[in-house]
């Protein structure tokens, strides 16, 4: 047999394969799985941003936005004093506005003074915060260094419960939820978590259960406390604590009731409901009453828009109830992928969210929290998204326009192209959906972001103590009366 | 008129400039991008590289030195300075298997056999298992040893085994030796296999080299069938279902649905069939393209019937290595030995002391340790020759923990080869209980069901394989436990992800196709023209690369 031939003709086959390849690179389109869109009532999409992109899709993006961005990049930001404080002035590029967060760094200092204090914070989160990842790592550092025992205020159900390690909560699945998510119109208004429950089911138990983690400083549920809402019938609750069960009788007469299931410190107990449709449920708090707590309320798919629909007076009841000193917002993920560089509309309607939230948490400080780097496949190449700092831009001035912290994740942790690399770091940072954190990640993210909280918070403290120092007589008298409440508080319990 | 300047245009329109950083990156190691056979690198090379083996085709030792510097090559294209490895371990394998060779005293032999032994699984334990046993030592006893920064040179666990395949067999006098060290060093670096299996045996391919070097025809369509089939499975069914579905699931599995968990099991289970076995295919058809003949990998393995099945179709040459160097080493079923006694007591002493420290947290962990030991005992006190039995499937055992571990360094892949080794001693009682019928044949619903239940045993099984670790695994299995009929629901996830379904389907429907209809394709392949062939194989290629430029799919969430 001539073997010549054939290993000629398969070097011709495989030679002449690659031309054909080049011509078929020609005719044929680019992709051949298309990016198909999902439309399907089943997934989560907060409806509120499909409204909004859908408008935007009118609005022509103008040429000039990229000059102006440049201008805008390095114009000084000076900040007037408040309470006699005044941080250095910082460019946009850089902009941080820990000038913005000063009511709360005070409030940490009177704590950091008198630990019988309290500080408590809201952090709003899409899916990136799903299961307290990040959030658990913010709360920890916190409570390490200033005290403090508990998960905070925890939802009925979420979809996410199952995945959180730092509280545990099982429940019936006969709840009916409701949330900002995709209601427009709620039975009953949203609470401080963007999610409304109700026990309506007449034949079967309406139940939940909580049981503590195993992090630190959540090791108890600390003094559990129900909170619900409005509604014209009262209805029933018992509780049940290891052997013991209590019954008590839920009376929905104000807009926020609280209703303590014990005092101290338990390991697990579960609430059944009891004849109590149409009676408003929002979640339980677990807090000791003393140093940080730090509430997650995290909604995978959210923009950050849905809060504009906040019924301001039911907040301010929470808040009454909670005191929140600073409200962080995380969010961006969501609004990465719809073909859009242009985020004006996101601008805009964030704005709607920051005032809704300075109406309804008054005097609070707030933080925006940027996107994460997010990477997307050009070519044959994972590379981070056109939209990531588009949309790191968009956040950084409605930051600065509605007066609030920013923290810039994106730069954070690392800027351009680090998604990949946390991805194919060894062990991994994050998922290979190149858009969210592993655990490990997350605690990177976490004392990240804490630690350029705590920057601030101590540039705070040594623009303080120059302050004190200083000759201002207005200065000194605030602490003072900060002393009186405290001994008030200390009465309270 | 076409002008220099038109071609190049055109050049640059199709393939970029080329600038002379990018040439140099082509044969520069690139720990981000290993020189794989489905990129588009390794088919620039390897056209150039095989054009001139064709004229080298007639000569011996120049075509060996040609082909090694290319293996060496492409192995620095993997892992860099570590082909140093890959020679120093060559020449003392080759200098051992000289010594062996010509002692003629039994003991000496012996002796070492063993050295080349150690040595060799003591460069595969340094480089895999090191910071593993680091890992383990801290955790028992709360050590605080650092780890080593240890790179895994790509194919160690391969060509070791290849390696030690030589001596072994030399020892066992089943072979000789090459005539010089080129010859073995073709055989060990011969890049085809080098990196991903198959491990081919000394006995099978030293023959060859010193065959002419020939090439049929029908050897070229086998050739071309392989490697297109393997492109098609390794680059488009597996790696697009791991990155846009199995990957993210596997990562935080409590994030899904049960439903999007157990789908994942399957789409993994698919997966790593196509991944292994499509690098297999591609690595025996080129090796077809340059004359020699590899032995099959893989034989459409979810079509086993039964554990012990699976193992004769699923990565064959590993699995005959265990059986001839490993299983029989230590006693095979004929006596009992005391590695076949030390690992599986270690391991059922671990498993007992898992059982007992967790007692007062969850009382499953017993339970499961208890019946796993149990059902150990059972597979031998039932049988009729317990003694020869209970050999057998100690031995047995321990070839699956180890072979689990070769796999990779972790707790989970032992756990995957004691399950393994705990149904293979399962079916062999049931054999004996129920023998199946001399003629072979068995009904069709007896046939359906053992086929079933093998596949779905092997899914369970890759759960724990692929899980980052144990606790993932649980997630996983606990999460699918609580699934619920719910086909609207279902529907949603399937149409959400609608490519990756389409994918695992088809992967699927191609695996369990009859026989009668996989030839008939080939045979249709077979007959058509050469120029034909190359259009589809081009076709191919353009599938490799639109499925490569392919974005990954945005994440979705359900809700139910």
């Amino acid at each position: 047999m001539n073997t010549k031939s054939y290993f000629f003709q398969s070097f011709a086959i495989v030679a002449l394969a690659f031309v054909a390849f080049i011509g078929f690179k020609q005719i044929l389109p680019d992709k051949i799985f298309s990016d198909s869109k999902v439309d399907s009532k089943n997934v989560l999409i907060d409806s509120l941003l499909l409204e909004s992109v859908a408008k935007d899709s009118l609005s022509l993006k103008s040429d000039s936005i990229e000059e102006s961005e440049r201008r805008l990049g390095e114009q000084k930001i000076v900040y007037d004093a408040s309470e006699g404080i005044e941080f250095p002035s910082e460019t946009f590029d850089n902009y941080k506005g820990y000038q913005y967060l000063i009511s709360f760094y005070e409030k940490l200092y009177q704590l950091e003074q008198n630990p019988q204090r309290h500080v408590r914070i809201a952090y709003y989160g899409d899916s990136m915060t799903d299961g307290d990842l990040i959030v658990q790592d913010v709360r920890n550092n916190y409570q390490d260094r200033f005290g403090g025992n508990g998960v905070g205020f925890v939802s009925i159900t979420s979809e996410s419960a199952a995945s959180r390690g730092s509280v545990k909560a099982t429940y019936s699945k006969n709840w009916k939820t409701q949330s900002y998510l995709n209601v427009k119109r709620p039975a009953s208004p949203f609470g401080v978590n963007g999610h409304v429950f109700f026990a309506n089911d007449q034949t079967n138990p309406t139940w939940v259960q909580y049981e503590a983690g195993l992090p630190k400083h959540t090791t108890t549920l600390d003094n559990p406390t129900l909170f619900y809402g409005r509604s014209s019938k009262r209805g029933n609750v018992n509780f049940i604590i290891g052997k013991d069960t209590l019954k008590k009788s839920l009376t929905p007469n104000n807009l926020v009731n609280t209703l303590k299931v014990t005092s101290g410190s338990i390991k697990a107990f579960k609430a059944n409901f009891i004849h109590a449709d149409s009676i408003p449920i929002y979640g339980f708090n677990f807090d000791n009453g003393i140093g940080v707590h730090v509430d997650n309320f995290s909604q995978r798919g959210n923009s950050g828009l849905p809060i504009s629909m906040f019924d301001a007076s039911v907040m301010q009841a929470f808040d009454n109830n909670l005191k929140y000193d600073l409200i962080v917002l995380h969010y961006g993920t969501n609004v990465l992928n719809y073909g859009t560089k242009n985020y004006f509309w996101y601008e805009k309607g964030m704005t709607k969210t920051v005032n809704k939230i300075k109406e309804s948490f008054p005097g609070v400080s707030i933080l925006i929290v940027s996107t994460a780097d997010k990477s997307t496949k050009y070519d044959l190449e994972m590379k981070t998204d056109s939209a990531v700092v588009p949309l790191m831009k968009a956040q950084k001035k409605y930051a600065l326009e509605t007066e609030s912290g920013f923290v810039n994740l994106y730069t954070l942790m690392g800027g351009d192209g680090s998604m990949v690399k946390w991805v194919d770091e060894s062990p991994a940072k994050a998922n290979k959906d190149y858009t969210h954190f592993n655990q490990r990640g997350a605690k990177a993210i976490g004392n990240l972001l804490y630690s350029q909280l705590n920057n601030g918070y101590e540039q705070y403290k040594i623009l303080r103590q120059k302050r004190e120092t200083g000759v201002r007589p207005k200065a000194i008298r605030k602490p003072k009366a900060d002393s009186v409440s405290v001994e008030k508080d200390s009465v309270n319990e | 008129m076409i002008t220099i300047d038109n071609i190049n245009n055109w050049f640059v329109q199709n393939f970029g400039a080329i600038t002379i950083e990018q040439v140099k990156s082509w044969f520069i190691y690139n720990p981000d991008e290993k020189l794989l056979f489905n990129t588009g690198l390794f088919l620039g090379l390897f056209l150039v590289f095989y054009f001139v083996y064709g004229f080298l085709r007639k000569t011996f030792y120049l075509r060996l030195t040609y082909v090694i510097l290319f293996s060496l090559f492409f192995y620095y294209k993997s892992s860099g300075i570590y082909f140093l490895l890959l020679l120093l371990s060559s020449v003392v394998d080759y200098g051992l298997s000289q010594i062996i060779y010509k002692e003629t005293k039994v003991a000496t032999k012996k002796v070492y056999l063993v050295i080349s032994v150690i040595l060799n699984l003591g460069l595969l334990g340094y480089f895999k298992y090191m910071n593993f046993m680091i890992g383990t030592y801290n955790d028992m006893f709360n050590g605080h040893f650092k780890f080593h920064d240890i790179f895994l040179p790509v194919g160690i666990s391969f060509y070791t085994f290849q390696s030690m395949s030589y001596i072994i067999e030399i020892y066992r006098e089943e072979i000789k030796p090459t005539k010089n060290y080129i010859e073995y060093l073709f055989f060990v670096s011969f890049f085809p296999q080098l990196v991903a299996g198959p491990i081919v045996r000394a006995k099978d391919f030293l023959p060859q080299i010193y065959q002419k070097l020939n090439l049929t025809r029908q050897d070229v369509n086998n050739a071309l069938f392989l490697i297109i089939g393997g492109l098609i499975k390794k680059t488009v069914i597996s790696n697009y279902i791991s990155i846009n579905f199995v990957d993210r699931v596997f990562d935080t599995p409590l994030n899904y649905t049960s439903f999007e968990n157990l789908m994942a099991s399957y789409g993994y289970a698919i997966q790593i069939y196509c991944d292994f076995s499509g690098y297999s295919d591609m690595a025996i058809g080129i090796a077809l393209l340059l004359g020699f003949k590899l032995p099959a990998n893989f034989r459409t393995p979810y079509k086993s019937t039964s554990i012990t099945d699976f193992w004769r179709r699923w990565h064959i040459s590993l699995s005959t290595w265990l059986k001839d160097f490993l299983y029989i080493s230590i006693g095979g079923n004929r006596e009992g030995s005391f590695a076949g006694f030390l690992f599986p007591s270690l391991f059922f002493f671990g498993l007992l002391l898992w059982g007992i420290t967790s007692y007062n947290t969850s009382i499953i962990p017993l339970i499961i340790a208890s019946i796993s030991i149990v059902l150990f005992c059972l597979s031998f006190l039932l049988s009729s020759k317990k003694k020869q039995t209970l050999v057998t499937n100690l031995n047995l055992f321990t070839t699956m923990l180890l072979g689990g571990l070769w796999h990779g360094a972790g707790a989970q892949f032992i756990v995957w080869g004691a399950l393994h080794g705990l149904a293979l001693a399962v079916h062999k009682i049931f054999l004996e209980f129920f023998p199946s019928r001399k003629d072979g044949k068995s009904n069709f619903l007896w046939r359906f069901f053992s086929i079933l239940i093998t596949f779905h045993f092997v899914v369970f099984c890759w759960i724990f394989f692929r899980a980052r670790d144990f606790e993932t695994a649980l997630q996983v299995i606990n999460n699918i436990g609580q699934l619920t009929f719910e086909p609207q629901n279902w529907k949603a996830i399937v149409l959400g992800y609608k490519n990756v379904f389409l994918l695992m389907l088809f992967g699927y429907v191609w695996h369990f196709l009859p026989e009668v209809i996989t030839d008939k394709m080939k045979l249709v392949f077979d007959k058509t023209p050469l120029l034909i062939k190359a259009i589809i194989l081009g076709f191919v290629y353009w599938i490799v690369y639109a499925t490569a430029v392919a974005g990954s799919q945005p994440f979705i969430y359900f809700q139910f």
